[in-house]
């Protein structure tokens, strides 16, 4: 019994370490070419004036869909900050989805709304619109009031009343950096085929924020928004930079994405049954441009910034990680017939893959080799010391690959000024394998059993509100 | 299967590289500290003596020679900052102390590099600078399309006959970033370039008429009108969207009848643009066939029709009116729905 529980611990360890080995590779080629990325990105907007190029009349027009649900509190402070957004041709539309509280009289009341007769070309079928507003003050601000159909329904019906060429999708809580969308929109107007461009998120917890802008940048003190800084600064900058350069980025935030408006209703615009619709509308833009031999280019540019409040509790934020890993893996199995297929180039050979085994099934695999680490040492077939150092070099090479995106961070924004902030940015990124590591392996298989039950459910984001400036 | 000392090994490996990286993340960080603060100290001087220089009229060889002392990074950084902030006899007073410097100098060398990223910085500081170089423009056919944008962005500062010449062909440029680069400048440079734009307009069609078209639409000369006319005839659909807007924009009596032509057009962005023209004109002549457009098969020229007869003032008001006891409701909507507009909602 003892001699084949060994057999099977040795090889469940060949396959452990063959999975970490590729996995760790696949980092090192990302960190590789995200420093090259990166590289480039700083060489061509060095002294770049954006004023006179991207503040012209002739930039294209955009349209930034915010979808609103029971945002009473923070809806005005919100609005205001997208108004005032530096770009020259803006128009901005609210979608209030079934708001049951004062959302739309706050916003009647404080931007001069007037009722105008509820029609619209429809261009993609949604919930049934109730209202529709236009401010007497503002005239790029437009207002909808629909039924409750979801965020995808949202944005859905902010896509069929979007005047602009490019439409940006955000969440209505997010911050956008005043120059934001300057920076975001270089991609489509420097080459033909991009369809959609992501910007960085970073996380909005303990800076301080006046007006709707963030002031000070601050790194929290908390562990959980403080991992989630270096998690965020990890999947951004090394992760959907590396992939720039590689062809082969298929996320988009859905906090902050800017994407072509025809493109994104001509495929069909956001799916309302799944938890993953950013990411799924981003695969289905990547998999329709080689269907159709389109355009589909999607970019991500590390510049433009939107800050985001995340989780502090451990329940909202298993909750979030569960509904990401569960949208992973529905969006994975949507688009199935990618994985491996040359039809769809470096995405259907590389990308697909790497998320298939990579993102989707790291958790179980990391699961495994913990609960065979447990079984062997509880039985005696793996030795302490053996054990301990896998699990040193397994994690150890995972905490240096975080030092150097924390590295690419310093050389290239330093948005984290002091002493302090480095100090404790280093200090997350060497905690964050110490447990929390551990318990998001756990969120994301509860996240995958609960897609093998066919849960959608979204579950809800409890927000502590920004932390304003604080009086000196 | 996984000895000791290989893990010994990946382990000590691993250390070495965190430590590494934690040496450097906090090296940079002091470095950067120091860095930023002596960059400031020594910015903040040159700013000083650079606004002195630039406002005072006279050049004061102290106070160049303290400036040259400076370092370079320093230097190019300061008149960076200066030059957004100044413009005339100040700006070329500042390009002519940038000269005795030095750093026009290096910015030319910049200019002659094989490396792209070098030529675009160089094109950079020039442009800001307002520098008159043959080099600059000789960069306007680099083989880069962001030092042809850069290129581009300086000569918009520059509207000689030669320039302007080298502008319009790269309006047919295959690079996006380098063809609304051009755009951009050829906007900035003005009324000069309305000649030459109408003459290229009506010797040139495809992708390169429909860039000069737009910025024509910008410039609204009736010199461009002849030009409209003849592109608004091509079978390129977004030739003569771009066509139809400018006959709006130049607003003379043969672009409206050629307007009103256009609202027959096959295709609807064609037909909603040439509703948008006769709307800017405020042509209330063609108020009832704008009315007529109420009931077209396609939103956005509804939509189009609907705002240009809000447009056009009390006429088109009536037409308004009419069509919401009319018979097609589609039409009695999209009237309801601009009346109901906003002033400043309606002509957004």
């Amino acid at each position: 019994m003892q001699s084949a529980l060994s057999q099977i611990l040795l090889k469940g360890q060949f396959l452990v370490l063959l999975f970490f080995l590729t996995v760790n590779a696949w980092y090192l080629v990302l960190l590789v070419s995200s420093l090259l990325e990166l590289r480039r990105h700083m060489l061509l907007i060095a002294d770049e004036s954006r004023h006179l190029l991207l503040s012209s009349t002739l930039s294209p027009t955009i349209s930034i869909l915010a979808p609103a649900f029971n945002e009473e509190a923070t809806i005005e402070a919100s609005l205001r900050a997208l108004l005032a957004l530096q770009y020259p041709n803006l128009e901005v539309i609210v979608i209030s989805d079934g708001s049951k509280d004062r959302t739309v009289q706050v916003l009647v009341e404080r931007f001069d709304l007037v009722p105008v007769k509820t029609i619209y070309e429809q261009r993609i079928k949604t919930k049934p619109v109730r209202s529709l507003y236009r401010s007497s003050t503002y005239p790029s601000l437009v207002v909808v009031d629909k039924d409750n159909g979801g965020k995808a329904d949202a944005l859905n019906v902010g896509l069929s009343f979007a005047r602009g060429e490019l439409v940006c999708a955000m969440d209505a809580d997010t911050l956008i950096e005043a120059d934001g969308l300057q920076r975001m929109i270089r991609p489509f107007l420097y080459e033909t085929d991009v369809v959609a461009t992501g910007g960085t998120i970073r996380v909005v917890n303990a800076s301080e924020v006046k007006h709707g802008r963030v002031v000070r940048t601050s790194v929290p003190t908390r562990l959980l928004p403080g991992v989630q800084v270096v998690e965020y600064l990890r999947a951004f900058l090394f992760g959907r930079l590396g992939w720039n350069r590689l062809g082969g980025n298929i996320i988009i935030s859905g906090a902050f994405g800017l994407f072509q408006r025809d493109a994104v209703v001509n495929a069909g615009g956001y799916l309302h049954d799944t938890v993953g619709e950013d990411m799924e509308l981003v695969l289905r833009l990547k998999r329709l441009s080689y269907e159709r031999a389109g355009p589909g280019k999607i970019a991500f540019v590390p510049d433009p910034v939107a800050w985001t409040e995340v989780p502090e509790s451990v329940k909202v934020l298993g909750r979030q990680r569960d509904r990401w890993h569960r949208g992973l893996a529905d969006v994975l199995w949507r688009h199935r017939r990618m994985m491996f297929n040359p039809r769809y180039g470096v995405t259907g050979l590389f990308v697909f893959p790497y998320y298939v085994f990579v993102e989707l099934l790291a958790p179980v695999i990391e699961a495994v080799g913990l609960i065979a680490l447990a079984v062997g040492l509880a039985t005696g077939a793996v030795d302490w010391t053996i054990a301990g150092l896998f699990y040193l070099t397994a994690y150890g090479l995972g905490t240096a690959l975080t030092a150097f995106t924390l590295i690419l961070e310093d050389l290239s924004f330093h948005r984290y000024e002091t002493f302090r902030d480095r100090a404790l940015l280093f200090w997350w990124a060497l905690v964050e394998n110490l447990g929390y590591r551990q318990m998001t392996v756990y969120w994301r298989l509860r996240g995958l059993w609960k897609f093998l039950r066919g849960n959608k459910d979204w579950g809800s984001m409890e927000r502590k509100g920004f932390r304003p400036v604080t009086a000196s | 299967m996984i000895s000791r000392q290989l893990l010994n090994i990946a382990m000590f490996v691993e250390l070495g590289l965190l430590v590494l990286a934690v040496c450097l993340f906090f090296a940079h960080g002091l470095w950067l500290f120091f860095y930023e603060r002596r960059i400031q100290r020594l910015t903040a001087l040159g700013r000083d003596s650079l606004a002195h220089l630039a406002t005072r009229g006279t050049v004061n060889l102290e106070e160049i020679e303290a400036l040259r002392r400076l370092p370079h990074d320093v230097q190019v950084i300061a008149f960076l900052e200066m030059s957004r902030h100044l413009s005339g006899a100040a700006k070329e007073r500042l390009s002519f102390v940038a000269g005795q410097v030095g750093v026009v100098d290096r910015a030319r060398k910049l200019c002659d590099s094989n490396r792209w990223s070098r030529r675009l910085r160089g094109a950079r500081i020039l442009s800001r600078l307002d520098v008159v170089d043959p080099l600059v423009q000789r960069l306007l056919l680099d083989p880069h399309p962001a030092v042809r944008a850069q290129a581009a962005e300086w000569a918009g500062a520059q509207p000689s006959v030669t320039v302007i010449s080298a502008m319009l062909k790269l309006l047919a440029d295959p690079a996006t970033q380098a063809r609304f680069a051009v755009q951009n400048a050829l906007l900035r440079m003005g009324a000069v370039v309305a000649g030459p734009l109408a003459t290229f307009l009506e010797r040139n069609s495809g992708r390169a008429a429909e860039a000069g078209l737009r910025v024509a639409e910008s410039l609204a000369e009736p010199r461009f009108g002849a030009a409209a006319l003849r592109l608004s005839r091509t079978s390129d659909v977004g030739v003569r969207i771009a066509a139809a807007r400018l006959l709006g924009a130049v607003g003379d009596a043969g672009g409206a009848e050629r307007l009103i032509e256009l609202l027959e057009d096959d295709d609807p962005s064609v037909r909603a643009a040439a509703a948008q023209g006769l709307g800017r004109m405020q042509h209330w002549k063609a108020a009832s066939l704008l009315a007529s457009r109420l009931r077209d098969s396609a939103w956005r020229v509804r939509r189009a029709a609907g705002l240009a007869l809000r447009s056009i003032g009390a006429p088109g008001a009536l037409f308004l009116r009419r069509a919401l006891k009319g018979d097609d409701a589609f039409a009695a909507d999209m009237a309801q729905q601009v009346l109901d507009l906003p002033a400043a909602a309606a002509s957004a």
